[in-house]
């Protein structure tokens, strides 16, 4: 029962993180219509700005994680701006879109292990042990508990801000048809780059968060937007509910899976629900 | 006098032509129908003049402003909308944000922060009613028939309080008491000052409601002038009607 208890809360856990991976992931999925690969690096952005900025030039802790979550939406922002805005005005194909986002991805973790080493690291100076709070005799760290309730207010607020304000009716009508919103006056590339900043911003908060609770690599950014994009696909992608349905779907699925046979499973598990949903429900849980 | 003039307007496709060198003078406060057979241009010319596609030679005034190259989203600045012959709403959206979306902030900060006011919704329903779908505004726009559909998007363009109206096909597919609503609208706009460009090829609407007339075959301009005069030439009835 214990055991189960534990399984649980690590599948809450892993759900909630790749809640965070999704959100941004959909949202920038469902105004563009493309893979975006580039979302994987901006988690890696986020933990290493913070990194920096506490380590390195010594900034309060509160402040670093501010700079690294604008700074994670800027830099998305920017490449939209640079990269995938110009490709949208030359009427790229998705599948160029893609494979610019790939690029751009292994370019910035290439400059990220230039300057920062290919070392794993860790964000926080302290060697306290985390504080542990027990649940039965399941226990749970205090960040890993702020995973959770971090990937819960982000939802909550992306779900109202989409719903309930004009900027998430005109994201919603971009999403449905862009060339329609275009002629009814809404500046799409504007509301894009937005959204690029808005789920940008929020990919950096999930690499900030999983920096203080496993450590920053400058490769961190593929595994996570693996995780994410798998979830994104099983809840059907570019629906944000889909997306959450699915992370938590998925963190449950792999941390039961690995209850009888060896963790080293995990990935192939992963992989192996992402490949039934393709033959099966393509479409995702929520898509029609 | 021209609210919407094209001047030698010119679009090609892989070298051809749908618009050869184009002018033509669209008269204020008038309904003006587009007629040709298909393949004449038509389509391409409301997708030109709505900022759609670019302009690959000659010239648009809009108002006594001209415009050699203009992106769809300013095309509203300019007192400009469209409807098209497909019809395309957002289909993952309820009939009600499918008006609501229109009367969108158009500042994106604003737009972040702002939800719609009292005077938006009262509008919007004010739309509904006028095509008798008030009732249908939790729906989603996708789940209904092709004929609301098509009322919807005429709604959402009256939304957009437009003075240039370009319609394509309005009336096509429509139930008689659906194509009786467009065509009150569309004398409702005449009536209030608006500029209608109607592309139709139901010839007895396109009597009944027309000002002017201009006749498109293979992107140039065949013949122009009063509906009577335009439609017994012979040339027009031998392009257009092929007989």
């Amino acid at each position: 029962m214990d055991l189960i208890m534990q399984f649980i809360i690590n599948s809450l856990i892993a759900g909630a993180t790749y809640t965070l991976v999704t959100l941004g992931f959909n949202l920038v999925y469902g105004a563009t219509k493309f893979v975006n690969m580039f979302h994987g690096v901006l988690a890696a952005v986020g933990g290493y700005t913070v990194f920096f900025f506490t380590q390195t030039i010594g900034i309060d802790l509160w402040v670093s994680i501010i700079v690294g979550i604008i700074g994670a939406g800027l830099v998305g922002f920017l490449a939209d701006r640079f990269i995938f805005s110009t490709l949208r005005i030359k009427k790229a194909s998705n599948l160029v879109m893609f494979i610019a986002s790939l690029g751009a991805f292994i370019v910035l973790q290439a400059v990220l292990a230039m300057v920062f080493t290919s070392q794993f690291q860790s964000i926080v100076h302290s060697v306290d042990s985390p504080r542990v709070y027990e649940i039965g005799s399941a226990a749970i760290t205090h960040i890993q508990l702020l995973i959770i309730i971090t990937a819960l207010f982000s939802s909550f607020g992306l779900v109202l801000l989409l719903r309930f304000t004009m900027f998430g009716k005109a994201v919603k009508a971009i999403s449905d048809d862009e060339e329609v919103a275009k002629i009814i006056g809404i500046d799409t590339n504007k509301i894009i780059g937005y959204v690029f900043f808005i789920g940008s911003a929020i990919a950096g908060i999930a690499g900030i968060l999983i920096g203080f609770d496993t450590g920053i690599q400058p490769t961190m950014g593929l595994a996570i937007l693996l995780e994410g994009a798998t979830a994104s696909i099983i809840g059907g992608i570019g629906n944000l509910y889909g997306g959450i349905a699915g992370s938590f779907l998925l963190g449950f699925v792999e941390n039961f899976g690995i209850w009888k046979i060896p963790s080293e499973w995990k990935g192939a598990i992963t992989f192996s629900v992402l490949i039934i949903f393709l033959i099966f429900r393509p479409q995702g849980i929520f898509k029609k | 006098m021209a609210v919407l003039q094209t001047n030698k307007l010119e679009k090609h496709f892989d070298g051809v032509y749908a618009i050869d060198g184009l002018s033509i003078e669209v008269p204020k406060a008038a309904i003006t129908s587009i007629i040709g057979p298909n393949g004449s241009g038509k389509t391409t010319l409301i997708n030109v003049l709505s900022g759609m596609l670019d302009i690959d030679g000659g010239s648009i005034v809009l108002d006594g402003i001209r415009l050699s190259r203009f992106k769809s989203h300013e095309i509203p600045m300019y007192g400009l909308t469209r409807t098209f012959q497909e019809v395309r709403l957002f289909n993952q959206m309820t009939v009600l944000d499918n008006i609501l979306v229109v009367l969108t902030e158009r500042n994106v900060f604003s737009a972040l922060f702002e939800r719609h006011s009292n005077l938006h919704f009262m509008r919007t329903e004010e739309l509904l009613k006028k095509i008798n779908l008030w009732e249908k505004r939790n729906e989603l726009a996708g789940n209904l028939s092709y004929g609301q559909r098509k009322l919807i998007e005429i709604a959402r363009a009256l939304a957009m309080e437009a003075q240039i109206y370009l319609l394509d096909e309005p009336f096509a597919g429509l139930f008689p008491e659906m194509l009786k609503v467009v065509v009150d609208i569309v004398k409702e706009l005449k009536t209030r000052g608006k500029t209608v460009v109607l592309i139709e090829h139901n010839m007895d609407l396109i009597r009944e409601l027309s000002d002017y007339v201009f006749v498109m075959d293979s992107g140039k301009l065949l013949a122009d002038g009063k509906p009577n005069e335009v439609l017994n030439k012979r040339e027009v009835i031998e392009a257009y009607l092929g007989e």
